[in-house]
Formats: C-alpha cells, structure tokens, sequence
C-alpha cells in the first residue's frame, strides 16, 4: 500500500519535473538565443528576456532539487563512509533526517514569504509577474524534497524494492 | 563571544562530514549562526536565499552544462579527439598526448573536470592499452588531464569565483589560457619521454590527404571554441550568453549536421543538465546563507587582521594558502570549496595586495589538483569505476602528473604575469 502510493507520487512529481524544467529551459535557451541575434545583428534589445531568464535559472534550481533528491546526485562530501563505510548506512538516514528537516523549513518560511508577497501586491519590473509565484516555488521545492526524501528512505529500508537508479555525476 | 564562529564552523564541519548535502551543511551553518549569534529575522534569511538565485550571470552555469551534456551524447567528442590524435598521434607518446589535447580542446567548450573525464577517458583510456600502452599510465594520464576542463576556459570554477568576488569573468577566462597551456605541454613532455623510455610504438604520420579529411569531419566540432571565444573577446555577445549560443550550436550541430542526436535525446539530455546545474547552484544559495552570517560577524575581516599579524610576506601567504587549499581539495568538491572559502580570502587578498584574478586562477588550479588525489578525488574514482580498478591503483597512477601539477602551480604562483599577461593586454587589468 505505502510503497503503491510512494511510486504513484513518484510518477507524478517524475511527469511534472521533467516536463516543466524541459520547457523551462527551452524556453530561457531559446528567448536568450533571439535576444542575442536581434541585439547584433538588428541592434535592438528586447529586454525582458533576460528577467525571464533569471525567474527560469530560479525555477530549474529550487526544483530541480527535488528532482536531485530523487537521484541521489546532491553534491555530499563522503570522505567519513569511504573511510569507515561501517558508517554508511547511519549516516545515509542522518543525511536524510537533515533533507527532512530542511524540507519542512523551507516550506514553512516560503510559504510566509509568499503569502507576504500576496499582501504588499509586488510584481517584477519588466514582465508585471506577481513576485508570490516565484516565491511559491520555495515551498514547491520543499514539498517536493519532502516527498521524494520519504521515497527514498522506503528504498534504503526496503532494499529489495529499490530500483537499479544510475547516478548522475555531479561535479565535485 | 569572540571566537563564537568555531562552534558555527565545527558544526558545518560535522555536517559535511555526516555527509549531509553540502548546500543544507552550509544553510543550516549560516542559519545557526544568525539565530544564536544575532538578531536577524528568519524570514530575511530565507529572502536572501531565495534572492541569491535571482542572478542573471548563474544562467552561463546551466548553458556550458548543457553544452558539455548535447556534447557527450553526440558525436563532438569523437571528433576532437581524431583531430588530435591526427595532429600529434604520430611521435612518441602521440596517443597520449592526443587524448590530453583532446580534454584541452574539450576544456575549451565545456567548464567541467567530471564530464571531461567521463566524455574523453572512456574514450582514451581503451583505446591507449589497446595501442599498447601501459595501464597505469594509461589511467594516469587520463584521470589527471581532465582537469583542463576547469582550468582552460569556460570555467565552472571560475564562473563562481567572478560572482563571488565581482572581478570581471571575460577577463578571469582569460588567465586560464596560458596554464592550460602549461598543464598540456607538461603532460606531453612527460608523455613523449615514458613512450620513448618504454619504447610503444609510434602511428604512421598522416598524410596531407587523410589530415584534410579528418579536419573536414571535425570542422564543426573544432569551430565550437571559435563561435564561444570569437563571440566574447570580440564582443559580439557576453561571457553568460556564449553558453546560451554555445549550447544552441551544439544541437544544430548534433542534430542537423553530425545527426547523432535524435529529438528524442533532447528531453532527457535537456532535463538532466537541468538537475545537475541545480545541484551546483543551490550550493551558491547555501554559500549565501553562510556568507550573510560571516558578513553580520565580520568574520573574514578578523581572520584578515589574525593572519597579516603572523604572515607579513605575500611569498610565504601563497606558499601557506596553496598548502592549505592542496588538503581542503583533498576533501571538499572545487564548488563548495571556491564559494565557502573565497569570501574569507578577499579581505586578506587585498592586505598583501595580491591580484584577484590571479588568485582566482590559483584557486582553480589549485583546488583542480584536488579531483586526483586521495581519499576524495572524484576523478580517480570515476576511471576506477570505467577500468575496475581499485582507488590506490589510480592514485599510484596519477602521482607523477600532480608532481607536474605542482610545479606548475609553484610557477604560476611566483610569476603572476604567466596568468595575468593576456587579461592586461586585453584591458582587463589597469
């Protein structure tokens, strides 16, 4: 039963992961690409693509996070498991105490941050985007760490269950 | 409380340590700092969080990640390293000394040590023993030549030390030209002097005919570095839209021209560059929260006036920098390492008047030696992984190309104009 509900929420944040930081990026490559060739080659700026950019570079980040937690690929400095890897599996489960932890915190905080952006109306400069959906990406991405943190320590309990995951290299 | 900040930094450390993800160790360091230590609301701290994303000059990181990713799932790769092997495959250690300019010219398009060493090395390293080279050399030089990836611009490294420090980034790709070049040269002399010594069999040397021809396959591959350098240094675009045209490049050139590429492979090579940037990003949102607690406790100004009261000569500050920096490498990724550290290092910078720009490459340099040596050098692990061979058999083969390392890094330290000439005649430098 937990482990139906764990993949179908897997399956679900999997889908809308993938597909709006495909998009996201899409879009920010190609906006700054016509940027740059109207700029010299029309000598005209368009302006906006560059604030839309950087909501994207926002957005791909805080969740793709949550993509991250699900691949394992989070940048960690193992040098203590190598030594004693006795000490892997504790601190694999500290590790995700802390993911837990972190989770929630930044639920809750961006989830105040939002709805103070509610009351005082901001919006950005160029695009007019009322700044409380950049902020709800906050609690997004705690929400989604949080789930995908519960995923995997079912994993590291039920090992039999996991999945053969390739990791992705991060850069060390 | 004076020395308040080494329970903070104890704590950071412990966290790290218990493998905690780096970007949480450094949030909940600044996070514990702040509550105990001042008395800045929480809520400004997550602000500041959230604010350190909203940067135009982050975007250059996702773009060469994602040049670097259309690249290795294409056939670029394949192609450069022909074009080496056909210029130089020919004298002794040739083969060697080709995959070592393949990762220079690899270095030269993405900014990354890890996907140098996954794109060229699992191309190289087999094809080195089947041309009868020995393994651990083959693994050596192949596991230590990466390292152009973040010292040869674009610079993964270097773009986050710009950020940190505001010193202009076209002029900071710029110093990393000539130690590239250094670190190449250094590689192939050692190259050229062991297959003379072991006496491997040289390749013929190509005719014109088969160099034209290898040039012909590989001219959109080798014409990426052009657009990305021609486009900066002529103005044309900025260092942070090179990686936006770079990246656009690539799969025209992947797509259309080599048609090595599918649209299918786009999703998937598009969304995994995505992760993998936010994975390097938001260590900059947890080095933010840190430096917001550093800065409200003037931390690296009383580290600044600790150290000019013991050290008062620039020599011997960069001779105990770089020991120190050689062991943190030892342990930390060059990320972390460059975003935690570099804000402590300013104030003293400025005290023995040492160039930014010059200690920026000595970091990348520096912090590079870090991806070969033991017990966290993620390079070392990434061949042993390709060749199933175990970590002390890829360290023994990675020795006399950090003993080349360090002497570079000695020469660059000592004669700053090495690094520092081509940013001047540019104008980056007054």
């Amino acid at each position: 039963m937990i482990e139906k509900t764990l993949k179908t929420i897997d399956k679900v944040l999997t889908f809308f992961e993938d597909w709006t930081l495909f998009t996201t990026t899409m879009i920010a490559l190609f906006t700054l690409f016509i940027e740059v060739v109207l700029r010299y080659g029309f000598n005209k700026s368009l302006g906006w693509p560059e604030e839309l950019v950087r909501e994207v570079i926002m957005y791909t980040t805080f969740i793709g996070c949550s993509a991250a937690v699900k691949n394992r690929s989070m940048v960690v400095i193992d040098a203590l498991p190598q030594v004693v890897p006795r000490l892997k599996r504790p601190l694999t489960f500290v590790s995700h105490a802390f993911t837990l932890f972190f989770s929630v915190f930044i639920f809750y905080y961006g989830w105040l941050n939002a709805a103070m952006q509610v009351r005082t109306h901001q919006k950005t400069i160029i695009l007019e985007i009322p700044i409380v959906f950049l902020f709800a990406f906050l609690p997004m991405m705690g929400a989604g760490m949080f789930l995908r943190t519960l995923h995997v320590i079912w994993e590291d309990l039920h090992p039999a269950v996991k999945e053969e995951k390739p990791k992705q290299p991060t850069d060390k | 409380m004076e020395h308040s900040y080494l329970i903070i930094v104890f704590l950071l450390l412990g966290m790290m340590a218990a493998t905690v993800p780096v970007f949480m160790s450094l949030f909940f360091g600044g996070v514990l700092g702040i509550l105990f230590f001042s008395h800045y609301p929480m809520m400004l701290v997550v602000q500041s969080f959230f604010r350190s994303m909203d940067k135009f000059a982050l975007v250059v990181v996702l773009f060469f990640i994602l040049c670097g990713n259309i690249m290795t799932a294409g056939s670029i790769v394949k192609k450069l390293i022909k074009v080496a092997n056909a210029v130089v495959g020919f004298l002794p250690g040739g083969l060697a000394m080709a995959g070592t300019i393949a990762c220079g010219l690899f270095g030269a398009i993405s900014g990354s040590t890890v996907a140098t060493v996954v794109a060229i090395g699992g191309f190289m390293i087999p094809a080195l023993i089947e041309n009868g080279y020995e393994e651990k050399f083959s693994l050596g030089v192949m596991t230590s030549a990466p390292v152009l990836g973040i010292i040869i611009p674009p610079s993964i490294s270097m773009i986050l030390y710009s950020m940190v420090t505001n010193v202009s980034l076209e002029g900071l790709f710029l110093t990393g030209f000539v130690p590239g070049i250094m670190v190449i040269i250094g590689f192939s002399l050692y190259s050229y002097f062991h297959a003379k010594n072991k006496h491997y069999v040289t390749q013929p040397v190509p005719t014109f005919k088969e160099l034209v021809a290898v040039f012909k396959e590989g001219f959109w591959s080798l014409m990426l570095p052009v657009v990305i350098f021609g486009g900066i240094y002529s103005g044309a675009f900025t260092a942070n839209e090179a990686a936006v045209v770079a990246s656009v490049y690539a799969f025209i050139v992947e797509i259309f021209i080599h048609k090595d590429m599918k649209f299918n492979d786009v999703k998937k090579v598009v969304v995994s560059s995505a992760v993998t940037s936010a994975t390097l990003l938001i260590i900059v949102a947890g080095a933010t929260t840190f430096g917001r607690y550093l800065t409200l406790q003037n931390i690296p100004a009383q580290l600044a006036d600790a150290v000019t009261a013991h050290i008062h000569s620039p020599w011997v500050f960069l001779l105990a920098v770089n020991l120190m920096l050689l062991v943190v490498g030892m342990f930390m990724d060059v990320i972390s390492a460059t975003l935690l550290l570099t804000p402590v290092f300013i104030p003293m910078l400025y005290a023995f008047n040492i160039d930014l720009m010059h200690f920026g490459l000595l970091m990348t340099v520096n912090l590079g030696i870090g991806y070969i040596t033991p017990p966290l050098g993620v390079s070392l692990y990434i061949t042993g992984a390709m060749t199933n061979r175990d970590l002390i058999y890829v360290s023994k083969s990675v020795l006399p190309f950090i003993l080349i390392q360090l002497v570079i890094l000695a020469i660059l330290s000592y004669v700053p104009v090495l690094v520092l000439y081509l940013p001047k005649v540019m104008g980056y430098i007054q």
